[in-house]
């Protein structure tokens, strides 16, 4: 679709304008909304989502899917929880192990999209499936871990010099590590190959199946973390967390211009596109707005992007 | 904009954008759900707009949309941002908020727990419906009086991991094995929080187990669903229905005698109680280790242990339900 | 036909190894008390399902069915409660799926976007509106004359079950025998290929929409046919449901493959295991973990049974 006329402006312009728009109303809307706490705040409560967010946009960039993360984040929460309490294991090992877990989910997926060449939506709407299951199965679903040492609370809870939630370094670093990952290094080149034409990638010599691998792999690790940072922040382990997260991460990633077919997007626009969300958010509690609005709007956000987005000429390759 | 959830409209918003408190009108109370949608907790809300208007007090209404303690945690975070004069919260878990709640006390915002707590240095009192055993006790008697002392029965419930319906089944798990060793809990099955769910469920377990003499449903939408289910099945009086819910969804089952009982507190007494109890809080007419409360249209209510207590459960029958307007 | 039972036959397999085990362990599960509302029961669902599976043929996928579903029924349920007959209120609440499926359908394929990220979004537009609007409030006490469709209640229950089988027959026919359920294939398996021929992919895509929101809305006025109250948080995860019950029964995520007779065994395999754990007497625990299993064991097979084919 070519239409003459005015160049759509970039889907990162887009959503940084959008984000000030936020911002201007919200300042005036919002009690307390330009405030430096709440700025902190919003850091240490978005840093679980955006981390799924940051991790999905590789898979999503080589042409993939991983819908399975909330799961795997519940998972890695539980066997964070029961590693401590039933298994005793000091916290830092248990940590250790809900990451390593994440990994081992991860894997899971890899191997299935990546060698077994399943469809990875398919395998992940089952894996979204079977980890929450496991998870349930795992504590009956019943069973809920909370007491956790104040020194592993003090992850989630505590804050650095100047009230800085611990959050906030933990999610730039993932932000610049991803960016380094996609826009500097021959990895983001590959997966950005293989999605816009795995077979093309698989002639001009790019190891399709490592790099989507390693993609999986990669959102499995940040599921993992981001069970650490919730487990840590709310104290407890409990198999219903992360519920729903998956489609958040979905929404940032697309709302940041990633192509769903692959190919195209950026780690900035995953990110803008993830804080217009959380803002959006923040923003309308501040207003005294109820949460379904804050739902509605993010549909209504959601869909006008895309269609100003059309206008560049659709998101199908 | 309308605000159909409760929340009064914002007039005059940008008065604090600062993060002070607007001291214009009233006191702001922020009342938080388990989950939104839910009508139980829309029937606390009721309560709770009525002791609002009564007090002069700006009412906030927000919670999760599925019941999530993380997000109830982010929720208590961002209106201590917000600046709200007290907080009212139904626990979905009592660890989760407390690290929220103790930060919002931190700040001098006064904190009420009421449905279910939080630990109890996180908050300045717990408005008390009925314990975990007084609901567990509540339910297992009447199953036993039903069925007379001997007999099976099988439990709906919500979902496996709502915290407050694992409270209750551990408790209707004691009073089970101490007090009525004849009964027998056969199966356990989630419904999801849905009445077409709760169908299904119902409908298998009459069919699996043709000996069962009585479903207990533990949440709200459970009821009507297991009361169809029996209805459908034409074991209406054969197999008794008693269940945990509101008595208007379940006005129509009681009297066609398909649900015996319905167990509840007075929900909106619950949230009006929540509301006066902040409110008076703030006033500094309640403090700790008082043993009485103004609870305004209630009358005196007693408070022991940092607790205000509302009450026993009462029993919705075709006989009074009538008589209730939630 | 024969590609149709090929299709079908994993599940069929999986299904039929469910139904040894119950005949021989819990035979209830095939009493008439038990089948004919479990069947009345996933009428609705498979009614859904035979739409989703033409879309997934032509390449797309709709997530706001669940929210589509419950917007319909309660629809249907006040405006039923305001005394309209249940002969104009279900044509109503089937035109409002119709039309919710239309507004997908005209952003899919229309705008070129792509349809699990609109209907994402509808599905949070629809399912917070209906929470705003209703808070969770039944609609109560419909007119006797609504439940069952006014048959009675054994009569009813074959309707609801015949009915569903009449659209999924009619469904599969389509797709085979008429000139759309060609295009519905061919703008699924190549469509730049099928735009050189002649297909107007993009308004098969739209019709494709347009059908699911239509047999969504009858799926909620067959559901709505089975009670005296609506739920209005009904339809909640119906589209992992559907859209997992299609995957089993051989419809392919990357269109053009696909038809009605294995997505129905795959609507009955899945609604099955819920009431077949109680039967056994497994614990609910377990549910999800079988429900992950089964879709995982079904790509498995999936890729087994076609190894040459690139997926790229």
């Amino acid at each position: 679709m070519r239409r003459p006329g005015i160049p759509a402006p970039s889907r990162e312009t887009l959503l940084a304008a959008l984000l000030i728009v936020e911002g201007a109303v919200f300042s005036v809307t919002g009690h307390g909304f330009a405030s430096l706490d709440n700025v902190l705040g919003l850091a240490r409560l978005a840093c679980e989502g955006g981390l799924l967010a940051l991790a999905l946009a590789p898979v999503v960039l080589a042409g993939g899917i991983d819908l399975s993360l909330g799961s795997l984040l519940g998972l890695s929460s539980v066997v964070l929880g029961l590693l401590w309490r039933d298994a005793g294991w000091p916290w830092p090992w248990a940590a250790a192990g809900a990451v390593a877990c994440g990994a081992l989910g991860g894997l899971v997926n890899a191997v299935a999209v990546a060698r077994l060449r399943a469809n990875p939506l398919i395998v992940t709407l089952g894996t979204l499936s079977l980890f929450r299951g496991l998870a349930e199965a795992l504590t009956r679903g019943v069973d809920t871990v909370t007491g956790f040492p104040a020194a592993f609370l003090s992850l989630g809870q505590g804050a650095l010099a100047g009230g800085v939630p611990v959050q906030a370094p933990l999610l730039a670093a993932a932000l610049a590590g991803s960016w380094l990952l996609v826009h500097r290094h021959r990895c983001g080149r590959e997966w950005r190959a293989i999605g816009f034409s795995a077979e093309g990638a698989l002639h001009a010599g790019v190891p399709v199946g490592r790099r989507r691998l390693q993609a999986h792999l990669l959102a499995g690790v940040a599921a993992g973390v981001a069970a650490v940072v919730q487990v840590s922040r709310v104290g407890q382990a409990k198999a219903d967390a992360g519920t729903g997260m998956e489609l958040l991460a979905v929404t940032a990633v697309v709302l940041g211009g990633t192509h769903l077919s692959g190919g195209q997007g950026s780690i900035a626009g995953t990110f803008l596109g993830f804080a217009v969300l959380a803002v959006l958010r923040n923003g309308l509690q501040l207003s005294d707005q109820p949460a379904e609005l804050a739902g509605i709007l993010t549909g209504v956000v959601l869909l006008g992007v895309l269609v100003l987005g059309a206008r560049r000429g659709g998101q199908r390759g | 904009m309308s605000c159909a959830a409760g929340c009064k409209p914002a007039d005059a918003p940008a008065a604090s954008a600062d993060g002070t408190r607007d001291k214009a009108g009233g006191p702001t109370i922020a009342l938080m759900p388990k989950s939104k949608g839910n009508g139980y907790f829309v029937a606390a809300k009721r309560g709770a707009e009525d002791a609002a208007s009564e007090l002069g007090v700006k009412l906030l209404f927000d919670g999760p949309t599925e019941p999530d303690p993380a997000r109830q945690n982010e929720i208590v975070e961002t209106w201590i941002t917000r600046g709200v004069d007290a907080i009212a919260v139904a626990c979905e878990n009592r660890e989760a908020v407390s690290s929220s709640l103790r930060k919002a006390r931190a700040r001098g915002i006064k904190v009420v727990t009421y449905d279910a707590d939080a630990l109890p240095d996180a908050r300045d009192f717990f408005v008390n419906q009925a314990t975990p055993e007084g609901i567990g006790n509540a339910l297992v008697d009447e199953a036993a009086r039903l069925l007379g002392g001997r007999g099976r029965y099988a439990v709906i419930t919500g979902s496996l991991t709502a915290g407050n319906m694992i409270e209750w089944q551990k408790a209707i798990e004691r009073r089970n094995a101490d007090r009525h060793p004849g009964l027998q809990r056969i199966a356990l099955r989630p419904c999801d929080d849905l009445k077409d769910r709760a169908f299904a469920e119902t409908t298998a377990i009459l069919n699996a187990h043709p000996d069962v003499g009585l479903i207990m449903a533990i949440c709200s939408p459970a009821v009507p669903g297991a009361a169809e289910a029996v209805k459908q099945a034409g074991k209406a009086g054969k197999v008794r229905v008693i269940g945990l819910g509101l008595p208007g969804e379940n006005r129509r089952y009681l009297h066609e005698g398909v649900t015996d009982t319905v167990i509840l507190w007075k929900v909106k007494d619950l949230g009006y109680l929540a509301v006066q109890a902040a409110h008076a809080c703030l006033e500094g007419r309640l403090r700790a280790g008082a043993t009485r409360h103004d609870g305004g249209r209630l009358g005196e209510v007693r408070v022991a242990d940092g607790q205000i207590l509302l009450g026993e459960p009462f029993l919705f029958t075709r006989a009074n339900v009538d008589q209730f307007d939630f | 036909m024969s590609t149709d039972l090929r299709r079908a036959r994993p599940v069929a397999l999986v299904l039929g190894v469910l139904a040894v085990i119950l005949a021989v362990t819990a035979p209830g599960f095939f009493s008439r008390a038990q089948l004919a509302p479990f069947l009345a029961g996933t009428a609705p669902v498979l009614v859904v399902a035979c739409g989703m599976a033409v879309l997934m043929v032509t390449r797309e996928v709709d997530v706001s069915v669940g929210s589509q579903f419950a917007l319909c029924s309660v629809l249907l349920g006040l405006l039923l409660g305001e005394g309209c007959p249940p002969a104009l209120g279900i044509p109503a609440a089937v035109a409002a799926g119709a039309l919710l499926g239309a507004v997908n359908g005209a952003l899919a394929a229309g705008l070129r976007l792509p349809g699990l990220v609109v209907t994402l979004g509808t599905l949070a537009i629809g399912r917070e509106a209906l929470r705003w609007a209703r808070e969770g409030r039944f609609v109560q006490d419909l007119p006797p004359s609504v439940q069952w469709l006014g048959l009675g209640q054994s009569l009813g229950q074959w309707a609801l079950a015949l009915a569903a089988l009449a659209v999924a027959t009619a469904v599969s026919l389509g797709l085979q025998g008429l000139m759309a359920g060609r295009w519905v294939h061919a703008a699924g398996s190549d469509p730049a290929a099928a735009a050189t021929v002649g297909v107007p992919v993009r308004r098969v895509t739209f019709g494709a929409f347009t059908l699911l929101g239509a047999l969504t809305g009858l799926a909620a006025a067959l559901n709505v046919a089975r009670f005296t109250d609506v739920d209005p948080k009904t339809g909640a995860g119906l589209e992992m449901q559907v859209i997992a019950a299609a995957l089993i029964g051989g419809v392919s995520i990357e269109g053009g493959r696909g038809g009605i007779l294995g997505v129905s065994l795959g609507v009955l395999l899945l609604a099955a295991l819920s009431p077949a754990l109680v039967f056994l007497g497994i614990p609910p625990e377990w549910e999800r973990v079988l429900q992950g299993a089964i879709v995982l064991a079904s790509v498995a097979g999936g890729t087994r049974r076609a190894p040459g084919r690139p997926t790229p």
